[in-house]
C-alpha cells in the first residue's frame, strides 16, 4: 500500500510524576500507524497503558516525547486553540460513558460540533439528519438524552462523532456500558460505517467480543505493544478465537 | 478513619472552603459592627441628642439583617453541603452508620460556624474601633462621646445567633442528607427537568405578575394616599409579581431565543439550555435577589439622599447662615476667610422691650428672604434645590416683621422699629452690631462655620440663628438615617451577592462533568470561559434589572419624605454597581476554577 496511515504513532512515551518524585511510565516506546480505511483494535488489561495512549491520541494529554501524526499533522506543533480545533474537526469521538449533554435534546448534541466550528443553523440540519438517517436515530432527534435507552444514546453519541466528517473515529469503550445486543448493533453499525465511508476507527477495549470486528488488534502489556494479530480472510468467530487464543497466552 | 477521609475533602477543596470562610467571616464581622454600633447603650445615651429615634431605627435594621444573615448562612450551608455531599456519600457505602454521618454533619457544621463567627467577631472588632467613628461622625457631623468598640453584649449577641443559624441549618442539612439515597449522593442531581412551554399557565402568570406590580408601584406612588398601607401591600405584590415574572417570562424568553438562528453558533445554544436548565431551580433565589437589590439599592439611595437633603433643606430655610451678633475683630476676621455670598452689618439699639433699627440701613442694603416655606409643596420643591433670594422692601419688612425677628440671636420674639438715622442716634443706649452672612455652600464650609461657633464662646448651636443651626439640627436628625441606610445597604448587598454567588458555586459540581464533555468533543478552552462569564452575568443581571426597576418606582414612596429622591441618583447606583460587579467576576472565577478541565496540553 502507498497510502499515508491516517495515524502515524512513533515512539511514544509517556511518565507520570515529577522529576525528583516517584514516577511511573505509562507508555514506554509505542509505534504503529492505521491506515484510512483500518479498524483498529488495542487490547490490554487495566493499567496497560490503553487510556494513556487513547488521550495523547485525542490531544486531550500531552507524551513525555514521541511523535504523532494525525491526517498529516504533528499535534506537538498544536498551540492553544488550535488544539481544541483539531479535537472538533478531525476527530470523533465515542466514550463508555456517552458524555452526552443530558441539557441539550439529542437533536443539539449531534450539531453541537458544527455550531462550535460556526456554521449556521441552516448548513447544519441536513448534516445532522444525514447522519441520523444512517444511524437510525431520526426518531429521538427530539427527546432529551435522559429519556432514552444506552444503546440509543451510544448511537447518538457515534452521530455526533461523525457528523463533522472527522480523519477518525476514537472509540473508549464504546459497548462497556451497554446490554449484548446493543454492543452487537453498535459494532454492526461502526463496522458498517468504517466499511461504506471508509472512516478509520480505532477501538480501545477489553472485550475479545468488540475487538473481534476490529481488522487488526494491538495488544499491549505494560506500556509496549506485546503482539498484533489479523482477522485476514478469518470468519469473525473463527478472529474471536484467535483473541481469545491470545489473550490466553498474553498474560 | 472517617475523620481522616473527612479531612481529606476538606483539603482537596481547600480554596472553596476558604470562599466560605471569607463568605461568613465578613458576614459575622458585618453583623458585629452593626451591633456594637446599634445596641451600644452607653453610646446611644451620650449621644441622643445626636442620634434621634436611634433606639427604634437600630431596632428596625437589626432585625433586617438578622432576616437577611438566615438567608445567607442557609445558602452559605447549601453550597457546603454541594461540597461534602459526595464524601458522605461514600462514607454511608463504606458502611458508615446514617446517625454517625448525621452526627458528622452536626460537628462539622458547628464547627464551621464557631470558628467563622469568633473570626468574624473579632474582624468586626476591628472594624469598628477604625471605621466606625469616621464613619459616624462623619454622618452624625459631631465628634462621639463614649464609644467603645468592644462591647459585650454585642459579642454575645453575634456568636449566639450565629451558633443558633447553624445549629439550625446543620439540622437541616442532616434531616436533607438522611432523606437521599446512597446513590443519589454519590451521583449527584444529574436529572434535567425538561423545560417546556404552557402558554396558558404561562401567559397567566405573565398577566398575574405584570397586574401584581403594576398594583405594587402604584401603591408606592400614591404612598399619601395608601400610608402604613403602601409598605405591606408594596411588599406582598412585588414580591409575588417577582416571582411570577421570573417563571415564566424569562424561561419563556430563553426558548424563544434558543430557536432563534443566533442560538446556533458556537456556544450559545449551550449557555441558552443551560440557562433554562437553571432558571427553573433559581426562580426563587432570583427572586428574592432582586427584591434584596432594591431593598440594599433603596437603603443606600435615601441614606445619601437623606444627607444631600440635609444640606438643601438648611440651606433653603434661612436666607443667611448666621445671625451675629457684635462679632468680635477675631470672629469677623473668620468670617471673611469664608466663600461668602453676602454679609452685611446692621446697628442697633435694644431697649427693654424694642429693638431699634437704622431705616437708612435697610434701605441700602434690604435684608433678604428666601421665600421658603414647606418642603412637601411642588413647586418650592424646585426652588430648593438653587434658592434664590429676594431683597425685602421696607414696607414688606413691616408687614412680615418675623423675617428680621428670626434673625435676632437670644431675642427671636422682640418687636422692632426703623428709624432714621437721627432718632437713631438720640437714642440713650448703647449701639451694638448685628452681622448676618451667607455662605456659598454650606457643605463645604462647615469645619469654618464650626469654629466661628467656637470663637463665639461655643454657644448652643440652636441659639445661632440662620441656616448653620438648622444644618447642624438637620444633619443629627438625618445622619442617623443616613448611617443606617448606607450601613445596611452594603451589608444587603454583600450578602446577597454572596447568596447568589453560593448558589451559582454550590451547582458547579454538577456543571462540571458537562464542561469536561465539552472539552473532550473540541470546544476551544476561550470559548468554555466566555460561555460560563455569559451565563452567570445573565443570572447576576437579571435581578439586578428587575432589582433597579423596583428602587425606581420604590423610591416614589420616599416623595413625602424628601426633597428629590432621585437627586444625584448615580452616585449610589454606581457605588452598588462597582461591588455588584466584583462579586460577579469573583463567581466567575471560582466557577471556573471549579469546572474548568485542567489539561497540562492546554497550557
Amino acid at each position: 500500500m502507498t497510502m499515508t496511515p491516517v495515524v502515524s504513532v512513533r515512539d511514544l512515551h509517556k511518565t507520570y510524576g515529577k522529576t525528583g518524585q516517584k514516577q511511573y511510565e505509562a507508555l514506554k516506546g509505542i509505534s504503529f500507524d492505521v491506515e484510512t480505511d483500518e479498524f483498529v483494535g488495542i487490547m490490554g488489561a487495566s493499567g496497560s497503558g490503553k487510556t494513556t495512549l487513547l488521550n495523547i491520541l485525542a490531544t486531550l494529554d500531552a507524551p513525555t516525547s514521541g511523535e504523532v501524526e494525525i491526517n498529516q499533522q504533528v499535534l506537538a506543533n498544536l498551540k492553544g486553540n488550535q488544539i481544541a480545533d483539531f479535537r472538533a474537526k478531525q476527530v470523533g469521538f465515542i466514550f463508555q460513558d456517552f458524555n452526552l449533554l443530558e441539557n441539550l435534546t439529542n437533536y443539539e448534541n449531534i450539531a453541537l460540533p458544527l455550531s462550535l466550528q460556526n456554521i449556521s443553523r441552516k448548513k447544519a440540519q441536513p448534516e445532522v439528519q444525514r447522519i441520523a438517517k444512517q444511524l437510525n436515530i431520526e426518531s429521538l432527534l427530539e427527546k432529551y438524552p435522559t429519556e432514552i435507552s444506552g444503546g440509543q444514546k451510544q448511537r447518538v453519541a457515534a452521530a455526533r462523532a461523525l457528523v463533522s466528517h472527522p480523519a477518525i473515529l476514537f472509540g473508549d469503550e464504546p459497548t462497556g456500558a451497554l446490554d449484548s445486543n446493543s454492543a452487537r448493533d453498535l459494532l454492526e453499525m461502526l463496522n458498517t460505517i468504517n466499511h461504506d465511508q471508509q472512516v478509520p476507527i480505532l477501538l480501545v477495549t477489553h472485550d475479545p467480543f468488540s475487538a473481534s470486528y476490529c481488522q487488526r488488534i494491538l495488544f499491549i502489556k505494560d506500556g509496549k505493544i506485546g503482539q498484533e494479530i489479523k482477522k485476514g480472510t478469518h470468519t469473525r468467530q473463527q478472529f474471536y478465537q484467535a483473541i481469545l487464543d491470545t489473550l490466553g497466552t498474553f498474560d | 478513619m472517617l475523620n481522616k477521609l473527612a479531612f481529606a475533602g476538606v483539603k482537596s477543596r481547600l480554596k472553596d472552603y476558604v470562599v466560605l470562610f471569607f463568605g461568613l467571616i465578613m458576614s459575622s464581622a458585618i453583623f458585629y459592627m452593626f451591633e456594637s454600633l446599634a445596641t451600644n447603650k452607653a453610646f446611644i445615651k451620650a449621644n441622643a441628642q445626636q442620634i434621634t429615634g436611634a433606639n427604634f431605627i437600630f431596632l428596625f435594621g437589626a432585625i433586617l439583617l438578622t432576616i437577611i444573615t438566615l438567608v445567607y448562612v442557609f445558602y452559605a450551608n447549601s453550597f457546603l453541603m454541594s461540597m461534602r455531599r459526595h464524601d458522605y456519600g461514600l462514607f454511608m457505602m463504606l458502611g458508615a452508620k446514617q446517625s454517625k454521618i448525621g452526627q458528622l454533619i452536626l460537628v462539622e457544621t458547628m464547627a464551621i460556624g464557631t470558628i467563622a463567627s469568633v473570626i468574624g467577631t473579632i474582624i468586626g472588632w476591628g472594624f469598628t474601633a477604625s471605621v466606625g467613628p469616621f464613619l459616624m461622625s462623619r454622618m452624625i457631623g459631631n465628634k462621639l462621646q463614649h464609644f467603645n468598640a468592644f462591647y459585650v453584649p454585642a459579642i454575645v449577641t453575634t456568636i449566639v445567633l450565629y451558633l443558633i443559624l447553624f445549629l439550625i441549618a446543620g439540622i437541616i442539612n442532616r434531616l436533607a442528607l438522611t432523606k437521599t439515597s446512597v446513590l443519589q449522593l454519590l451521583k449527584g442531581d444529574s436529572q434535567p427537568n425538561r423545560p417546556v412551554l404552557k402558554p396558558v399557565s404561562q401567559l397567566l402568570q405573565v398577566v398575574v405578575g405584570v397586574l401584581l406590580l403594576m398594583l405594587g408601584y402604584y401603591a408606592m406612588s400614591h404612598v399619601e394616599k395608601f400610608a402604613l398601607s403602601t409598605i405591606p401591600i408594596g411588599l406582598v405584590t412585588i414580591v409575588l409579581g417577582t416571582y411570577f415574572l421570573f417563571n415564566a417570562i424569562f424561561v419563556w424568553l430563553i426558548l424563544l431565543l434558543k430557536r432563534s438562528g443566533w442560538a446556533s453558533l458556537g456556544l450559545r445554544n449551550f449557555t441558552l439550555s443551560q440557562l433554562s436548565f437553571r432558571l427553573h431551580n433559581y426562580t426563587k433565589i432570583l427572586s428574592v435577589v432582586s427584591i434584596l437589590i432594591a431593598l440594599s439599592l433603596g437603603a443606600i439611595t435615601v441614606g445619601i439622599g437623606m444627607q444631600k437633603q440635609v444640606t438643601a433643606l438648611s440651606t433653603a430655610s434661612e436666607a443667611y447662615t448666621m445671625a451675629i451678633k457684635n462679632p468680635s475683630r477675631h470672629t469677623n476676621h473668620l468670617i471673611d476667610k469664608l466663600t461668602l455670598d453676602t454679609k452685611v452689618t446692621y446697628q442697633q439699639k435694644e431697649t427693654s422691650k424694642i429693638i431699634y433699627y437704622r431705616a437708612d440701613q435697610f434701605k441700602d442694603r434690604p435684608l433678604e428672604f428666601t421665600g421658603f416655606q414647606s418642603p412637601l409643596n411642588s413647586k418650592q420643591k424646585n426652588r430648593l434645590a438653587s434658592p434664590t433670594y429676594q431683597n425685602l422692601t421696607s414696607t414688606q419688612l413691616t408687614q412680615h416683621p418675623e423675617k428680621l425677628m428670626a434673625l435676632q440671636p437670644n431675642a427671636p420674639q422682640k418687636p422692632f422699629r426703623l428709624v432714621s438715622r437721627t432718632t437713631f442716634n438720640k437714642l440713650p443706649v448703647h449701639a451694638q452690631r448685628l452681622t448676618l452672612f451667607r455662605v456659598k455652600n454650606l457643605q463645604a464650609d462647615k469645619t469654618d462655620l464650626k469654629h466661628i461657633v467656637t470663637s463665639m464662646g461655643n454657644p448652643a448651636v440652636d441659639t445661632v440663628p440662620g441656616a448653620y443651626g438648622t444644618f447642624v439640627l438637620a444633619t443629627a436628625m438625618f445622619g442617623g438615617l443616613e448611617f443606617m441606610g448606607f450601613f445596611l445597604g452594603i451589608a444587603f448587598l454583600a450578602m446577597l451577592a454572596s447568596c447568589l454567588m453560593f448558589k451559582i458555586l454550590s451547582g458547579a459540581a454538577t456543571d462540571k462533568r458537562r464542561y469536561e464533555m465539552l472539552n473532550k468533543i473540541g470546544a476551544r478552552p476561550s470559548r468554555l470561559r466566555a460561555s460560563i462569564a455569559r451565563e452567570i452575568l445573565v443570572l447576576f443581571v437579571l435581578p439586578a434589572i428587575v432589582g433597579v426597576v423596583h428602587v425606581l418606582f420604590g423610591l416614589l414612596m420616599f416623595k413625602v419624605l424628601m426633597l428629590n429622591p432621585y437627586y444625584q441618583i448615580w452616585l449610589p447606583f454606581t457605588i452598588f454597581f462597582v461591588l455588584y460587579m466584583i462579586y460577579y467576576i469573583i463567581t466567575v472565577r471560582l466557577y471556573e476554577h471549579i469546572v474548568l478541565p485542567k489539561l497540562r496540553i492546554d497550557n
